[in-house]
């Protein structure tokens, strides 16, 4: 709790050395702040300088299979990631005249038509295969990979997650497997990535002996982000008021019931946001899965949907270009991958944050 | 208020009990919670069995004294002594912590208690973006700019011949102390908004000023989750992989100062096993090494969950 509501204790009525000092530490926070707003927007514009250089001459197709598919995915992301800020912007200065529904319509009716018409003109670096050697490689395949990894793990992590939750909330009450499954869940979220890493590589590497995997990095992190998603789902059940399940149950609906039709339906906002959470975890994590689903990217597979192949996220790939990579224009490249990657990690924080915000908004 | 919702669960799981119904559909849905709790304890169970069943047989390899104070590692020579692993990741997971905690605190303090409600949320909305960034792109920037500023910064002061680099212990300790900072301030930051708002009205009608308040009343009331918070950012600190491995060096030997290469514990573990074999005693003792990062920082989180308890 802040003092929002009580400004007039924050600020000093003391003239002096009193006030002189308030502002020599603010200035000390504000100088502590400074650092992190100047790397946010160095990578922002250092990077999206080098990815949104839009061609007008279609890049050509290198003859993998899928890319098609996967130049209209990015070109979905894309515009749709402009189209809401856009429509954010445009509900601000229309919302007298124009109903929120219109705008949000014609903005993503808008994204949806650039990107079936400008696919084959999207920036090279976003749509182009990776090079080991020359200058101009791109990182297509690692944005597929990742979203992939994602949603693998999240199909994976939020059901377990959303029952261990469900369970624990209305079924355990103390029991002893309660307080087991609270001490395995605080020991999942104490240990460090590498750990994981080794237990992925221990488990699917060695004893599975299927080698590198995405799929093995996916099931990685989604023990991984058990323990996030457990705590985020527990904490918007236990925002459903109870008179609403007494209710449930009164009028004759079973335990079952009451669940699915008026828990859950009521603590959404709390587990999408648990989902978004979780993928952006996938997109940032790098060590688990360089010791799950490998550094490569082979040209024959690269957009294939098979998830027993291997393959390097956008995370992994910033780390590989930098320590092993040989291409001369190294530092371009990995601007324009910390871009991307820091513009989808902001994007899944953001949908998060709306929807927690959203949740607190209904309840209050 | 944990308590309070501890108890409600209770009451709650008893109202069940007693709306239970005994149909088979209704068993077989309980079934299906249960079975989602038990996968979460059981993955809990094999990471800990992996890493124990070769873990342990690497400390009976090599003896646990070799593997902490050993000077010399070289795996493909069948040297497994960690003092260097050891000492760098202590040296940059206390070095960062030095480093950060310090403004991270400040920063939170002075924003919660003396800044104005915009500034509050904009340094808020900052910490929670900074604390989101994937760390290779920490590693990659200290990669850019820290180790060539540190370079220079070490050549300066050992002189130009001397047998000093950018990367080294240095450089890795202020790119962690950066990396932790948001997390530390971002939790400061909870701790002291659970300091009950009668406690400030009290001190202001005593005619302290804000600041007064700030720095006697509210930090004191709140330095259990404080201390909490620094612990939690040693912890992330000593486990951070891959940023420290861009900037750490990588030279396998103890370093006599801080502008020299040398390795962490997690550094060396993800650089190695890609060449080991399963069922060597190079991988056992990569899984061995990987207890000693496991007491260093769960060690550190058990002693916060302690204090933690206590505060509630």
């Amino acid at each position: 709790m802040s003092l929002d509501s009580v400004p007039s204790l924050r600020r000093s009525r003391r003239g002096g050395r009193e006030a002189l000092l308030a502002k020599v530490l603010g200035a000390l926070a504000l100088l502590f702040a400074l650092p992190y707003v100047a790397m946010l927007a160095y990578l922002v514009v250092r990077g999206g300088a080098k990815v949104f250089a839009f061609t007008s001459i279609a890049t050509p197709l290198s003859g993998v299979s899928g890319e098609t598919t996967m130049r209209l995915a990015v070109a979905l992301l894309l515009f749709g990631g402009l189209a809401w800020p856009v429509a954010t912007l445009a509900r601000r200065f229309l919302r007298e005249r124009v109903p929120e529904r219109a705008i949000a319509g014609v903005a993503f009716t808008t994204a949806l038509i650039l990107a079936f018409t400008l696919r084959d003109h999207l920036p090279r670096f976003l749509i182009s295969l990776p090079s080991e050697t020359r200058a101009g490689g791109g990182i297509a395949p690692e944005i597929f990979n990742t979203l992939y990894a994602a949603a693998i793990s999240t199909v994976v992590t939020l059901p377990i997650g959303v029952g261990a939750a469900v369970y624990i909330a209305r079924f355990a009450g103390s029991r002893p497997l309660a307080r087991a499954l609270r001490t395995s869940l605080d020991t999942l979220a104490s240990l460090p990535s590498i750990v994981y890493g080794l237990f992925g590589f221990a488990v699917f590497v060695v004893q599975m002996r299927a080698g590198y995997s995405l799929f093995a990095g996916a099931l990685v992190l989604a023990l991984l982000n058990l323990p996030i998603v457990v705590g985020v789902t527990e904490e918007s059940l236990a925002a459903v008021p109870q008179e609403l399940e007494d209710a449930s149950l009164a009028l004759g609906a079973s335990r079952a019931q009451t669940i699915f039709r008026v828990t859950l339906p009521y603590a959404w906002p709390g587990i999408v946001s648990a989902a978004v959470l979780s993928v952006g975890r996938v997109f940032a994590e790098s060590a688990p899965l360089i010791m799950t689903a490998g550094t490569s990217i082979s040209r024959g597979n690269a957009y294939s949907l098979d998830p027993f192949r291997g393959g390097e996220t956008l995370a992994v790939h910033l780390w590989y270009v930098n320590s092993s990579g040989l291409s001369p224009d190294k530092a371009e490249v990995s601007a324009g991958t910390a871009a991307v990657l820091v513009l989808l990690v902001f994007l899944m924080n953001s949908v998060a944050s709306k929807f927690v915000s959203r949740a607190r908004a209904e309840h209050a | 208020m944990h308590a309070a919702a501890e108890l409600s669960t209770e009451t709650r799981a008893l109202d069940a009990t007693k709306n239970r119904r005994a149909s088979s559909v209704e068993d077989w849905f309980a079934h299906v919670f249960l079975a989602c709790a038990l996968v979460v304890v059981l993955g809990t169970i094999a990471v800990f069995a992996y890493l124990l069943r070769s873990g342990v047989q690497g400390v009976a390899n090599t003896g646990i004294v070799e593997l902490i104070t050993g000077t010399v590692w070289k795996p493909e020579a069948g040297a497994f002594g960690g003092l260097a692993l050891v000492t760098g990741t202590l040296a940059t997971a206390l070095g960062a912590t030095a480093l950060g905690a310090a403004p991270a605190i400040l920063g939170a303090v002075v924003v919660n208690e003396l800044a104005s409600k915009k500034a509050y949320a904009a340094y808020r909305r900052t910490m929670e973006v900074a604390a989101s960034v994937p760390s290779v792109v920490f590693g990659w920037l200290a990669l850019r700019f820290l180790v060539p500023a540190s370079d220079t910064f070490a050549h300066r002061i050992y002189g130009q011949d001397a047998a000093v680099s950018g990367e080294g212990l240095a450089v890795a300790a202020v790119l962690l102390s950066l990396m932790i900072g948001p997390t530390v301030s971002l939790l400061t930051l909870d701790a002291l908004a659970r300091v009950p708002r009668s406690l400030r009205e009290a001190s202001a009608a005593l005619g302290a000023s804000p600041l007064q308040t700030a720095l006697r009343m509210t930090l004191p009331t709140a330095w259990r989750g404080v201390v909490a918070a620094v612990f939690f950012g040693f912890a992330r600190a000593a486990g951070e992989t891959m940023a420290v491995q861009m900037v750490i060096g990588g030279a396998r030997k103890v370093a006599s100062n801080l502008f020299q290469p040398t390795t962490t514990i997690s550094t060396q573990i993800v650089m190695d096993m890609q060449n080991t074999l399963p069922g060597t005693t190079t991988n056992q003792v990569l899984y061995s090494m990987a207890l000693v990062l496991l007491v260093i920082s769960t060690g550190v989180v058990l002693t916060m969950r302690l204090l933690g308890r206590r505060a509630t």
